[in-house]
């Protein structure tokens, strides 16, 4: 009976609904989709920032100028590297991490837990500052106290591209944070009596996590993947430190962002923008599709 | 540990003892290999920490501590003079160097200068000076007089205080309704809800960023920024939301019943059980103000006096200050999250782990 008058009333309950979420429906066209269809009206055309006004029409021929004249593959291969050269590491780090923070005989498990949160809520200018001061080659520790005691040849100048692409995994493996605890939070919400059955079958601990406890959570290893591959594209879930070191976490982000503030060329920049979505789309299609072979979820008997 | 509990009365005493040592070895090694990690982990944060308290010559001396530490100094003649270890063979003394030479310097004892000037053989560059603890707090002060602190927490504080109105108060009703109401379309708009966190922003930025500075006129104001959070954050919905859902529907239906319109039911029964996840999800808004750069870059870059904090320390870098001051500049733009974060730890983990649940 309540259920009927409050909830059930399908059509005046589907309008209350509508009207709750109109401002994130209204937010979403505006600031969202129709800017998604206008740039790609804007990538057909040769927009300019300044004279808006002297807008043409130009077919695909940014499209065309973007494959043929701008080192756009090479800019895909670099997402694409960057891609396997953090997303990976951020996983094991996240797994290993969470696989000790686990651990019943851990000794202050709350504080270990905050001690290995902190670094991803660090603002990413503190991040920057910090990093090139650490590989400072006169005053910095990286040379003093990890690559001269190793026998290693020390860093010799701060700003070369292999000390922006060490920060770049470093900052990656400083944002695990909310992976660490969604995983984490898998394996303490899974079922003792697996576990406990599987040892008593004679499973070694190897086995039992390996066997057991990584299946069981995949899903949670999945989700820590998706938000980990939207960081490097340069987007932002669960928590934003605001990149600093170079304008834009992603190479192809710079690429744009380099048509947009310094060449003002909109159209352009669109069709950069359109392409680099079409790949960002691939990229978390191809995932979704493999993770069925994967990813398992109880509810649905497989593996 | 528990699993050995019940094996006691099967086991013989010897037997059992030496299971609880290797229990206390595993206990013991993992532990180190823990807070090793951290250590590792977190390195680069103690040199910050560390270098913040320190003044420039011992930062340009690569043979100082590590610590924030000051080299001795001993007063002779009416000038300081600095404390080095120096060799003599076997023996290292502390002495203060009076008449530095390219071969050979002089140097008196400070525990017995009635000796007189002591002569030693060797380049005096290549000593070790003698440091002990000390931290200064000249760093803050140079900051505190180039920039303006005061005004950037307090531009952060009004940006974190408006939108963060906005962007609870509107996630809050629209997480309501994708909690509790049958939408046209069943799950589909929610599910694009949570795609549009797939989207990359400078797809969306071009136009808005042409439709803000160039038709509204909005550059050097904190409109475009803030304006967005009016319409909800995908993502603080999706954690009301999950909340909403784990709340039992008896009480509101019964408000319903009552003649309560779906707001008040939200706002007097809803949201009194919700405390926790509205706290983590105000919380979360206000580490984004206090990171922004990105868009204050864009939109604040002609109004430097609507910074907000962390733009504002990013600008310190063109002062050209030395590492200490900035690493400073760090600290100060890095303890406020870190104070937050270790004042409500455990509702901050259990808040962050809502989202791990569905998905």
């Amino acid at each position: 009976m309540f259920k009927r008058l409050s909830y059930t009333r399908a059509s005046t309950s589907k309008a209350v609904g509508l009207l709750l979420i109109s401002p994130w429906l209204i937010g979403f066209l505006l600031f969202k989709f129709l800017p998604i269809v206008a740039s790609l009206g804007l990538s057909f055309t040769d927009f300019y920032m300044l004279a808006p006004e002297e807008t043409q029409f130009v077919g695909l021929a940014n499209y065309i100028d973007a494959f043929q004249n701008s080192p756009i593959g090479l800019f895909v291969v670099i997402t694409l590297s960057a891609i396997i050269s953090t997303v990976p590491l951020q996983l094991g780090a996240s797994i290993l991490f969470a696989a000790l923070l686990n651990s019943s005989r851990l000794k202050l498990p709350v504080f270990t837990r905050t001690l290995f949160f902190i670094p991803s809520i660090i603002p990413g200018v503190a991040i920057l500052f910090m990093w090139f001061g650490f590989i400072d080659p006169n005053t910095g520790w990286l040379n003093r106290f990890i690559l001269e005691p190793l026998g290693l040849l020390g860093v010799e100048n701060a700003f070369t591209d292999s000390t922006f692409a060490l920060l770049a995994i470093i900052s990656s493996l400083w944002s695990i944070g909310p992976g660490i605890l969604i995983i984490l939070g898998a394996m303490q919400g899974m079922s003792k009596e697996i576990i406990e059955a599987a040892r008593v079958d004679g499973a070694g601990p190897m086995v039992r996590f390996f066997g057991i406890t990584l299946p069981v959570i995949s899903p949670a290893i999945f989700f820590t993947l998706i938000i980990n591959l939207i960081g490097v594209f340069g987007g932002v879930i669960l928590l934003d430190r605001s990149s600093t070191f170079s304008g834009n976490s992603s190479p192809f982000g710079n690429l744009i962002s380099y048509w947009m503030f310094d060449e003002w060329e909109l159209g352009f920049a669109a069709s950069l923008a359109w392409i680099f979505f079409v790949l960002v789309l691939l990229v978390i299609v191809f995932l979704f599709r493999t993770s069925r072979r994967w990813v398992f979820y109880p509810d649905q008997g497989g593996a | 540990m528990p699993v050995f509990r019940g094996l006691k009365r099967l086991l013989t005493p010897r037997t059992y003892v030496q299971l609880k040592r290797w229990e206390f070895l595993g206990t013991a090694v993992l532990n180190l290999l823990v807070f090793s990690f951290i250590f590792v982990y977190l390195f680069p944060t103690l040199y910050m920490l560390s270098a913040s308290f320190m003044e420039t010559a011992q930062l340009r001396d690569r043979n100082a501590p590590p610590y924030p530490a000051r080299q001795v100094r001993y007063d002779y003649d009416g000038k300081e003079r600095l404390v080095y270890q120096v060799p003599f063979g076997d023996e290292v003394r502390e002495l203060a160097l009076v008449n530095p030479g390219r071969t050979s310097s002089e140097f008196i004892d400070p525990d017995n200068p009635a000796a007189g000037l002591i002569t030693w053989d060797g380049s005096w560059r290549t000593l070790v000076g003698v440091y002990r603890f000390h931290a200064t707090l000249d760093n803050f002060a140079t900051i505190l007089e180039s920039l303006r602190i005061g005004e950037m927490v307090q531009n952060t504080a009004v940006m974190a205080l408006i939108s963060g109105i906005g962007v609870v108060v509107s996630s809050i009703i629209v997480a309501y309704g994708f909690a509790r109401f049958p939408l046209p379309g069943g799950n589909l708009l929610f599910y694009v809800m949570i795609a549009t966190l797939l989207i990359p922003e400078n797809i969306t930025l071009i136009p808005t960023y042409f439709l803000f500075v160039r038709v509204l006129d909005w550059n050097g104001t904190w409109l475009p920024i803030l304006l967005p959070f009016f319409f909800g954050n995908a993502v603080y919905i999706f954690l009301l939301r999950q909340n909403f859902k784990s709340i039992p529907k008896e009480l509101e239906e019964a408000a319903l019943i009552d003649g309560a319109g779906p707001l008040r039911t939200l706002f007097s029964v809803v949201l009194p059980q919700s405390w926790p996840v509205i706290i983590t999800v105000t919380r979360l808004h206000f580490f984004y103000i206090w990171n922004e750069t990105r868009q204050a870059s864009l939109y604040l870059a002609i109004r430097r006096d609507l910074s907000p904090i962390s733009f504002g320390i990013q600008n310190y870098q063109s002062l050209g200050p030395v590492q200490n001051q900035l690493q400073a500049s760090a600290l100060i733009v890095m303890a406020v999250p870190v104070i937050i974060l270790l004042i409500s730890q455990r509702y901050f983990m259990r808040g962050v782990l809502v989202t791990g649940i569905e998905k």
